[in-house]
This record gives structure tokens, C-alpha cells and sequence, in this order.
């Protein structure tokens, strides 16, 4: 588990740009991957909920114009990797050119990052009871709200994929002080459906829900919480070439008017403050 | 000024660090001093002057790609680099489009952001004085009218800090059916002439790649009285979702930039540097000190740094460092002997 190497600091404290070494870059089931990297030196710890940008594949002698943009990532969580070395893992999903890169990337070679970005999750109060509802890639986001919270919070964590091979960090999940639930889209795992399927039947006025997944699950969370007048938060995926805040690519529209970027004022936001018939 | 054209003139070096263009009499007094020793190798003079505009190194960054510049503090101190160009100004606050607006393309990407930006205003009380000191800070200013960019230029005019205003040139012209003003050469001089006379600062015209002949748009804004052209924007494009069938920006078109326009751009640098006399700023596609010399070997007297900001926010000044290098290698003793030396055969 986490080791606890690095101090847990609120976010935006500081921001790297790294060239860091890759400790291992194994299959974690189906087409997802877990990254583990070499802890850059001056790392500043990071929030849950915030994340990376990550070259499209390693960092080789020859440049490279293509694929050309960083992919935003989750950092799963910082903790002992082989031998002992902090490692900062990332898991990921192949689904493109630049995930397929990455994914050819070896142990030894490098990696650049630039982060920790934006702004993650709140932590939920002591005690209250914490749902945190993750779908596909974005189970990524979740690990360290849940590892953070568990010996404070009552936690329950609900997982979504289409298949079992597809639940990322689910063996991390269930080393944690926290109740599980999961459901596959094909019944292989857990129960037959979606996970908010099982966030429906769990939810009520004093939970507070975390979730991160694809946009159809969020727009339904949402929806979920504001008719059961819970508070959520939610942590939005956007395309975005920078990931701090000068590209002004990953605009989502808001509840409020206007436009806010994932990459600055998110990716976490309060569920009720995101105009989601705006989201494409 | 300098005399007469160079088109029909061998390349050769045209740019000279001294005042050699601070003569014009709005610019008496005026020129600003963010000269001194920029980063490389001791010995190599890396200064240059853009039309008037004295910079410790040629590297700029581009409008768009580099905010408000406080958003690159974390990465790199702005001080070693030559400059920035601010995000592109509006008279009034904009929101900038709906998503998606931007897409990744062939070494490159497109986007359609709807030139979000804080207004006039709000950039000169609240972003200016938030930059440390010793910045140079090139500001530029877009808008749909031509009366509209001459108030812009005009309330530009005159904060400490801002030592040139750029006058992009790739808005669609409402009144004239969408037609950038950078595509038809009698907009161009309308619009050159209007914020010509709004302001004394060094004036940039960053002109449109989407034209027939660049060569005539740099002689439009020579003849108008611009200090320096930059060039180019992006080019405009086009990408589609064929699973949905849609568009893939909501804007429907977008601009293209990135690696992939670098080539399109050299040429235009050197097309539009051999038929005017104004120094020329290289923009496109630069993403290493490499990319950079082309340019100013082209006859770019400096550059701006784009896209690359994006995937590596410490590029401008990695690259400011390796054109001294360069320089070094290559035996130049200054970085402004590198402008126009191509050997052409």
C-alpha cells in the first residue's frame, strides 16, 4: 500500500516538469496498464483527485512530433514499488496511439511529466459516510480519496466496468478499510449492470458521493444526487493540450453561465455547479 | 528607416541589435530596455531588435500559448526569455466557444477556442502587474471591427510594461462576410493604417498563412507603417469524428499548429522576408533551437514558441539556450549575424 513517502500537501502548492524514470510498466488486466515511475526529486506530494500529464510514450534520443500531445492522467497513488523505491503509479487504459506508445515503454527508459495539476477531491467529513463511485479508467481517481479516507470516513466504494479484466486497482481496493461493490456491464464481475445502478440504491440525504468516469455515468450520478439532495463531487476527463491552464482547450460549460477549465478549476467539481446538457 | 526594397537582393543579414530602426520619431525615447545577456555560452551576444523593440534573446512565446505568462512561473523564470506575447485581447471580456475545442492531428492539432480572453481592461489592472519585473510584455489585440482595434491599441498604450502591441490579423471580418482581415490586402492596410495611428509603440502585424501571397500582405503592412510582421498564424482546418459523423471541434473549422505547419511557415518566412525590409518574427511549429535557427536563418530576426509551450513548458527557454550554442558552434559572434544567412544555391 501507500507507503506514505511522500507528505500529503494540499494541492496547488507546486507544480514539476520531469523526465522521470520508469520502474515498471506492467499488463494489469485486459487493455489496462499500471505505470509505476521513479518519484522525481522535489516531488510536493499531491491531493486525490489530482493528476498528471504524461508524454505519449517514452522519451527517447529522437524526437518525436507524433503523437503530439501529453495525455492527462490520475496518479493512482505513491507507494513502494520494487525493491523499495517510491514509485508514483498511474494506471491507464490503451485505447489510442498515444496509450499504445506508452505502453511499448520499458522499465529504464523515461517518461515526462508535468505536475501535480489541478485542484482534487474535498475530503469528506469525519465520520460522514463517503461513496465514492468509479467507472472504466476513471476508477484511477478514486484510490487514494478511498485509501486517505477510510480511517476517518465511513467509505464505500463502487466500482464499474464492462468486464471483470477491466476493473483496475481492484485488488488495491479490497486491501482497504472500505465496503466494495461492484458491477460489470456483461455480469462477470459482481452484479450485471451499471455502477449506478448500485450508487441508486445506496445513496440518501447525508452521504456525500465522489465519482470520476465517462460522461453519460457523471451525468447520471448527478442527476442521482440532486434527487436525493446529497452533495457531489465529481472529477471531469477533458481533452487538453497543457494541463495548466494556457491552452484553454478543456473548457466545460457551468451550471452558473460561462466556461471553466477542467485543468485549473477541476477536474474535481461540485456535481450541481457543471451544466451537463452542455457536455458533449 | 532603411531605404529601399531587398527583394531582387541576395539573403543576407538585415537585422542590427543597435537602433538602427529607432529613428522613427514616435519611437524617440521609447524604445524599451529589456536588453542585457541573455542565457548560452559567454561571449555570444544574443540581443536583438524587433522593430524597435530591444530583446536580451529572439525567443518569444506565442499569443494564446502562454497565457498571462504568470502561468509559466512555476516552470521557467521569465527572464530568460526574450519576451511573451499575451494572450490576444478584446476590447470587453470574451467566453470563448463551446467544446470540443480542440483536437490532436498529425503532429500537430487543431483548435478553436473563440479567443476567450479577460478584456483590455482587466489585463492592464489585474495580469500586467502581476509579472515580475523585467519582462518584456508584447500585448495583442483582436477584434471584429477596425475602430475597435484602433480603441484597443490606444488603451494599450502607455502601461510600463508593455513594450509593442501585436495586431492579429486572423479575425473574421463581420461587414466584409467572414473574410479574415488578414486575407484581403485592401483590409490588411485599413486595418495596419487605424492601429498604426492608435499607437506609438513598436507595432507587430501577425499576419494570416490562409492567403494566396504572403509576400504581398508583408508589403501592405511595410507600406502601412508596421515595425515588424509576425508570421505565421495558424492555418486553417478541419478534422472529423467518422463514428459520429461529426465535426470534431463544435466550431466546426479550427486552426492548425504544431509540427506539422513548420515547413508551410519556413517557406512563408522566407518569402515575406526577401520582399519587405521589416524584421520578421518566425512562427510555427517551433519546438527545438533547430526548428528556431531555420527560422532566423530564413530571415526571421526572432521567433515565437507555440504549441511546444504545451508539451514542454520549459521549450522557450531550452530553446533561447541552444541558439546561443549554436552561435557558438558555428562561430557567430552574435546571435543577430544568424538572421538571413541562409546559403541559398
Amino acid at each position: 500500500m501507500s507507503g506514505g513517502v511522500a507528505p500529503e500537501q494540499p494541492d496547488g502548492a507546486r507544480v514539476l516538469r520531469a523526465d522521470v524514470e520508469i520502474l515498471a510498466n506492467g499488463v494489469e488486466g485486459g487493455a489496462n496498464r499500471r505505470l509505476a515511475l521513479r518519484l522525481p526529486a522535489g516531488w510536493p506530494g499531491f491531493a486525490p483527485g489530482q493528476f498528471l500529464m504524461l508524454s505519449p510514450g517514452a522519451v527517447g534520443a529522437a524526437r518525436r512530433d507524433d503523437p503530439l500531445l501529453p495525455r492527462p492522467m490520475a496518479i493512482y497513488r505513491v507507494g513502494e514499488a520494487g525493491g523499495g523505491a517510491p514509485g508514483l503509479e498511474v494506471l491507464y487504459r490503451v485505447t489510442g496511439r498515444g496509450t499504445a506508445l506508452l505502453s511499448d515503454a520499458r522499465a529504464g527508459e523515461r517518461v515526462r511529466i508535468v505536475g501535480p495539476l489541478g485542484h482534487g477531491f474535498p475530503p469528506p467529513d469525519p465520520g460522514a459516510e463517503a461513496l465514492l463511485v468509479g467507472g472504466g479508467t476513471g476508477i484511477a481517481s478514486l484510490f487514494e480519496l478511498a485509501r486517505r479516507a477510510a480511517p476517518r470516513a465511513r467509505v464505500r466504494v463502487l466500482l464499474g466496468a464492462r468486464t471483470a479484466s477491466d476493473l483496475m486497482g481492484r485488488g488495491d481496493f479490497e486491501r482497504l478499510d472500505a465496503g466494495l461493490d461492484v458491477a460489470t456491464e456483461d455480469g462477470s464481475a459482481g452484479r450485471r449492470g451499471l455502477v449506478t445502478e448500485l450508487l441508486e440504491r445506496s445513496l440518501h440525504a447525508e452521504a456525500v458521493v465522489y465519482a470520476c468516469g465517462p460522461t453519460p455515468m457523471l451525468r447520471r450520478v448527478a442527476a442521482l444526487a440532486h434527487a436525493a439532495r446529497a452533495r457531489a463531487f465529481v472529477s471531469l476527463e477533458n481533452t487538453m493540450a497543457c494541463g495548466f491552464g494556457v491552452c484553454l482547450g478543456c473548457a466545460v460549460p457551468c451550471a452558473a453561465g460561462g466556461y471553466a477549465l477542467v485543468c485549473r478549476a477541476g477536474p474535481v467539481f461540485a456535481a450541481d455547479a457543471v451544466a451537463w446538457e452542455g457536455l458533449p | 528607416m532603411k531605404e529601399g526594397g531587398k527583394a531582387a537582393q541576395p539573403l543576407r543579414s538585415e537585422a542590427q541589435p543597435s537602433g538602427e530602426r529607432g529613428g522613427r520619431a514616435r519611437h524617440a525615447g521609447g524604445v524599451p530596455s529589456t536588453g542585457g545577456a541573455g542565457p548560452g555560452p559567454a561571449g555570444i551576444d544574443t540581443r536583438v531588435d524587433l522593430g524597435g523593440i530591444a530583446l536580451r534573446n529572439p525567443v518569444l512565446t506565442a499569443s494564446g500559448t502562454f497565457g498571462y505568462g504568470t502561468e509559466f512561473a512555476p516552470f521557467l523564470d521569465l527572464r530568460r526569455i526574450g519576451g511573451f506575447v499575451a494572450k490576444s485581447l478584446t476590447l470587453e471580456p470574451r467566453q470563448g466557444n463551446p467544446p470540443p475545442r480542440i483536437v490532436e492531428t498529425p503532429a500537430g492539432m487543431l483548435n478553436a477556442i473563440g479567443l476567450e480572453n479577460v478584456g483590455v481592461d482587466a489585463f492592464l489592472a489585474e495580469k500586467l502587474p502581476a509579472l515580475p519585473e523585467g519582462v518584456a510584455v508584447v500585448a495583442s489585440v483582436f477584434e471584429t471591427e477596425i475602430d475597435r482595434y484602433a480603441e484597443a491599441c490606444k488603451r494599450l498604450t502607455g502601461p510600463p510594461r508593455v513594450v509593442g502591441i501585436e495586431v492579429n490579423a486572423s479575425c473574421p471580418h463581420v461587414k466584409s462576410g467572414g473574410i479574415e482581415f488578414g486575407q484581403r490586402a485592401e483590409l490588411l492596410a485599413r486595418l495596419v493604417r487605424a492601429t498604426r495611428g492608435a499607437t506609438s509603440l513598436p507595432l507587430l502585424v501577425k499576419l494570416s498563412p490562409n492567403v494566396t501571397d504572403i509576400a504581398e500582405m508583408a508589403r501592405v503592412c511595410e507600406a502601412e507603417g508596421a515595425d515588424a510582421l509576425s508570421l505565421v498564424n495558424t492555418l486553417q482546418a478541419l478534422d472529423v469524428d467518422v463514428e459520429t459523423r461529426r465535426p470534431a471541434l463544435r466550431n466546426v473549422l479550427g486552426g492548425l499548429s504544431g509540427p506539422a505547419i513548420r515547413p508551410v511557415a519556413l517557406r512563408m518566412v522566407f518569402q515575406a522576408s526577401r520582399a519587405v525590409r521589416l524584421p520578421i518574427c518566425g512562427i510555427g511549429g517551433i519546438a527545438s533551437a533547430e526548428d528556431a535557427i531555420k527560422f532566423l536563418l530564413c530571415g526571421a530576426t526572432a521567433i515565437q514558441v507555440g504549441t511546444a509551450n504545451y508539451l514542454n513548458p520549459m521549450a522557450a527557454v531550452e530553446i533561447a539556450e541552444g541558439i546561443a550554442e549554436y552561435a557558438a558552434r558555428h562561430g557567430f559572434a552574435r546571435v543577430a549575424d544568424i538572421v538571413g544567412a541562409l546559403e541559398l544555391p
